[in-house]
């Protein structure tokens, strides 16, 4: 699944592994989701949003909207 | 999991597995030990022959513990991927190789071997798992 990640870690200036500290996952884990290889189970997901402060939906995109 | 542990679960797991797999390995020599030097025989001889598969069951009790309380869901994902390869892999192993038993007179394989072709193919398949995910 797309998702806009790396801009929102980028306009943090958050490398891999700050992000992966904050939300107590490993680098391995952010980086999957990055390229949208891995899809995040939804509990995953609400922390991501409330970490950046956005929607999910804002967040990652499924294509069908 | 490979490489050095990053989490307190990856940690705790290493935690119980090393000292069981000592364990395993004390109980391996003494059971070859005591079984060559008294050739017990009847009841004694099967619960000594249980003896090294103990710890072996804890091991698959460990991996249990493990993959519930590993917190990183995508680690995890990887861990179950990786255990269905390895479960395909023995069963289809045990499955020809019972078949060449029956019919082709092939060597007959302990089923003691399902756990180590389990590992092995749990193992093998990691790495190519998570190059899918890069």
């Amino acid at each position: 699944m797309k998702n806009r990640l790396k801009v929102l870690r980028a306009e943090r200036d958050w490398s891999q592994a700050d992000l992966a500290d904050r939300l107590e996952v490993s680098r391995q884990t952010i980086n999957a989701l990055e390229t949208g290889k891995y899809d995040p189970s939804l509990p995953l997901a609400f922390r991501i949003a409330r970490l950046f402060g956005q929607p999910i939906e804002t967040i990652f995109d499924d294509g069908q909207a | 999991m490979d490489g050095k542990p990053t989490n307190p679960a990856q940690k705790r797991y290493l935690a119980r597995f090393i000292p069981t797999m000592a364990v395993y390995v004390a109980a391996i020599f003494t059971v070859s030990w005591v079984f060559n030097r008294y050739e017990p025989g009847g009841p004694l001889a099967w619960g000594l022959a249980l003896l090294p598969a103990l710890p072996l069951l804890a091991i698959i009790a460990i991996m249990g513990l493990y993959l519930r309380e590993e917190g990183d869901e995508f680690v995890r994902n990887i861990l179950v991927e990786s255990m269905l390869w390895g479960v395909g892999l023995t069963l289809s192993i045990m499955t020809v190789w019972g078949f060449l038993e029956i019919y082709a007179e092939a060597p007959r394989l302990p089923s003691f071997w399902a756990f180590p072709i389990f590992c092995f193919g749990m193992g093998l398949a990691q790495p190519f798992i998570k190059r899918r995910y890069r």
